[in-house]
């Protein structure tokens, strides 16, 4: 585990069927530090496409909040993400990899993936 | 041939399927868990039993000309599933007025954001056999003639045509 004086956030990782949103905030969640720019990248091909804009996502909001002094993210990853794959989706992958590759440090990871239910859900499917 | 209509709760499923005019035998899963007592658990967190889709895939054995409509509907053997997609707002709006608590409302508006049932629909069942149907702002009469249609085989399965990920 990192020092008490190294400076970490939460690496927020939204991955639709079609599209994944980064958002990397403070460790209370409050104040955001960088944004995936222009919030989504709409795939033409999802099996090529996801991964890819994910990634370029990733580099850009990893870049940014070095430059604020952020040594390391925990990832909360929402959504299952497309591509008939399994949880989560390539682009949540690709994401953290990503991340990781920039040079950020990279510590717990969470599934915080919704569940539909009214009184009744499904069992939850495996997560990763 | 079996049909599924899931979906996000609140998207109109139950509502719809009532407008249907079909020869398929129509199937409130839902009520069916609940009464054959379904069930393998409880989620406290949640106030939701945890649905036993084995008991309802045995259940559904040698039942074949159905249409079957819950949000599980998508989990069980189907040749069509069709997904109700509905904007989240009017989600979150619905369930609140239907009496569920705030944060189970919010979470489902978020599956709704996040295609959770979409995803969960493809992987399971193929991207081929999905036919989804966006409902924001049309009435039950409406959609369930575009079920009608896909009963019909008068429209191409289509998955990823909505997004609501400007709601997050
Ligand atoms: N097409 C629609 N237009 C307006 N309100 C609707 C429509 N479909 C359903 N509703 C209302 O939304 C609520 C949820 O509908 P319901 O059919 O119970 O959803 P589900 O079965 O998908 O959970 C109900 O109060 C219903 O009257
Ligand atoms: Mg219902």
């Amino acid at each position: 585990m990192s020092g008490e004086q190294s400076k970490w956030g939460i690496a927020h990782v939204h991955a639709s069927f079609n599209n994944t949103v980064i958002t990397i905030t403070d460790q209370t969640g409050a104040e955001t530090l960088a944004k995936s720019s222009g919030g989504t990248v709409v795939k033409q091909n999802r099996d090529e496409a996801s991964p890819y804009a994910a990634m370029q996502m990733a580099e850009t909001v990893a870049e940014d909040v070095l430059q604020q002094g952020v040594e390391g993210v925990h990832v909360r990853v929402r959504g299952p993400g497309g591509n008939q794959q399994q949880n989560p989706g390539p682009g949540a992958q690709a994401t953290i990899r990503a991340l990781a590759r920039a040079g950020l440090e990279i510590g717990r990871i969470e599934d915080v993936t919704p569940i539909p239910h009214d009184g009744t859900r499904s069992p939850k499917s495996s997560g990763f | 041939m079996r049909v599924a209509v899931t979906g996000t709760p609140g998207t109109g499923k139950t509502t719809a399927s009532e407008h249907v005019e079909t020869d398929l035998g129509v199937i409130h899963l839902n009520e069916v868990i609940e009464r054959e007592g379904f069930t393998q658990g409880v989620d406290d967190e949640r106030g939701s039993t945890i649905a036993d889709l084995d008991a309802v895939e045995r259940w559904l054995d040698g039942r074949e000309d159905v249409l079957v409509e819950s949000h599980l509907a998508h989990h069980v053997p189907v040749d069509r599933v069709i997904v109700l997609r509905c904007h989240p707002e009017t989600i979150e709006q619905r369930l609140t007025e239907r009496g569920e608590s705030p944060e189970s409302a919010r979470e489902n508006a978020e599956s709704e954001v996040l295609d959770v049932i979409l995803t969960e629909a493809v992987d399971r069942q193929g991207i081929d056999s999905v036919y989804e149907i966006e409902t924001t702002d049309r009435s039950p009469g409406a959609v369930a003639e575009e079920i009608e249609a896909v009963i019909a085989g008068d429209r191409d399965p289509s998955a990823g045509t909505v997004s609501y990920v400007e709601y997050l």
